[in-house]
């Protein structure tokens, strides 16, 4: 897999990259999907014209797994990136190699997360509605949220006073009084461990969790361990509303008026089969099919509403735990380097691994990765929680 | 999830799965579909459905036209033009 789907020049004193989730101008945007080979959009992201505004230079799109729907982009249609046996993401990866100084992605189902996790660098997925998705190609549209990866937690705080901000070509997109929110920052002194997110983690990621529990403590804050078993289903919930969505989102694509078109098919219905049955991998597949069926007249109350219904209880679950705690410490993953011999042994991975991540996808909660861990938070305390980021930064590692 | 099921859904999102894939895809969509039907251990039948995690404002603008794309400009990307129009087989017999 390559790194760069394009390496663009520029002469910006701060260079990004952003992954090909996110539209740009006259340059391909594939979103690691042979559906899109090809496709060059007309306009670009809000997000892009934001930071080419303030002077921030773009050096490259970095290439994704198909949709960013995957582990860490073993699913893109160029390939995996592999060194050692070892699955790599293209986006952390670039910012990690010291090639752009942040990186701008679409937070789908962890991916960035979980990459930022294996590589040691600092992450942040804004509250949901902060930042524009306007530009960016859609997937799980309720819970996606263009996220920011980046060697420290001051870069992410940089980065994110610039992009986030109100747009009206964002239905979704939050007045600019809620999102001036995350500039009220306060310190945060309570943070809450959930046992049943501990479920499934390996040695080292236990370790990583223990030793910044140490490091927290050390500092003054109050960490405090509570048996909850509501957010530790954010994933089963998770996986039905994405996988619906996706389904939705993706009926677009057509072999018609843009990417990826079959060379042999007979009449209209064998060119959309054609096309979509050889530009989809079997991941998007397999979520387009599930999705469908969640919707389908026999399972839409059992199931989809079902899933909508606890998308609710988890809210108002940590609704609760904001009342006496600050922020949730979980992992990010169960494990710091996912073999390329055990993805191709479950190819469904991101369905399960997706277990630590979910519940701030399905809540649109903020969510900070630093030193491999994963610190949730109230709505609009993404700077807190980067201050709180800064702290383990100082003394992690 | 039985066969009849999966050929209705691969024709209704007009995909097709090869054999290998369809044994691949059938064990996760029980694994998915149980893990979905888990949740019924929480009684919701008092709580809300939440479509979006923040509240959602109907977005009020001017009528006016910001981006306005030619279309020769929009027909770049496409499979088969002709003329100006976007090509597909006969569908009128």
């Amino acid at each position: 897999m390559k790194k760069y789907t394009v390496k663009t020049e520029t002469l910006a004193e701060c260079k990004f990259v952003a992954d090909d989730m996110i539209l740009t101008k006259d340059i391909p945007t594939t979103a690691g999907s042979k559906m899109l080979d090809g496709y060059v959009s007309l306009f670009e992201a809000d997000v892009l014209t934001r930071l080419f505004d303030k002077g921030y230079g773009l050096a490259g799109k970095t290439n994704v797994g198909e949709f960013n729907f995957d582990l860490v982009g073993e699913t893109s249609y160029n390939g995996a990136m592999v060194e050692d046996g070892i699955i790599k993401n293209a986006t952390a990866s670039a910012v990690k190699d010291g090639e752009a100084d942040f990186a701008i992605t679409l937070d789908v189902n962890g991916t960035n997360r979980r990459a930022t996790a294996q590589s040691g660098l600092v992450s942040v997925k804004p509250t949901y509605g902060t930042v524009s998705r306007f530009g960016t190609i859609p997937v799980a549209c309720s819970g996606e949220t263009v996220s920011i990866v980046a060697t420290n937690a001051d870069k992410c705080k940089e980065v994110l006073s610039v992009i986030a901000g109100h747009d009206d070509k964002d239905g979704t997109s939050l007045p600019q009084k809620e999102i001036d929110k995350i500039k009220e920052e306060k310190e945060l002194k309570k943070v809450v461990v959930l046992k049943s997110m501990l479920k499934g983690i390996n040695s080292e990621v236990s370790e990583k969790i223990a030793n910044v529990c140490e490091i927290l403590r050390k500092n003054g804050v109050e960490v405090t361990e509570i048996d909850d078993s509501v957010i530790a289903l954010s994933n089963k919930a998770w996986n039905v509303l994405m996988s619906a969505e996706l389904c939705n989102n993706v009926s677009r694509y057509d072999g018609v008026k843009y990417g990826y078109r079959a060379q042999n098919f007979v009449g209209i219905d064998g060119l959309y089969t054609n096309s979509r049955t050889e530009a989809f991998g079997l991941l998007i597949k397999s979520a387009i099919l599930f999705g469908s069926e969640t919707l389908s007249t026999s399972n839409y109350m059992k199931v989809y509403d079902k899933c909508l219904r606890m998308r609710r209880v988890i809210v108002e679950e940590f609704a609760k735990m904001f009342a006496s705690y600050d922020a949730v410490l979980m992992p990010t993953c169960s494990t710091f380097a996912y073999t390329q011999e055990s993805v191709q042994k479950d190819m469904y991975m991101p369905f399960t691994e997706n277990f630590y991540t979910a519940p701030a996808s399905i809540t649109g909660l903020p969510a900070v990765v630093v030193d491999g861990v994963q610190f949730v938070g109230n709505a609009f305390s993404e700077n807190s929680l980067l201050s709180l980021a800064k702290v383990i930064e100082k003394e992690g590692k | 999830m039985d066969k009849e099921t999966l050929r209705r859904l691969e024709l209704l999102n007009q995909l097709r799965l090869t054999e290998e894939e369809k044994a691949s895809f059938m064990k996760f969509f029980d694994e998915r579909y149980e893990d979905a039907c888990s949740l019924d251990s929480i009684d919701t039948s008092a709580v809300e459905r939440m479509v979006h995690v923040m509240p959602v404002m109907t977005v009020v603008r001017e009528d006016v036209v910001k981006q306005n794309f030619a279309r020769e400009d929009l027909q770049k990307s496409a499979p088969e033009t002709d003329e100006g129009y976007w090509c597909v087989p006969r569908v009128v017999e």
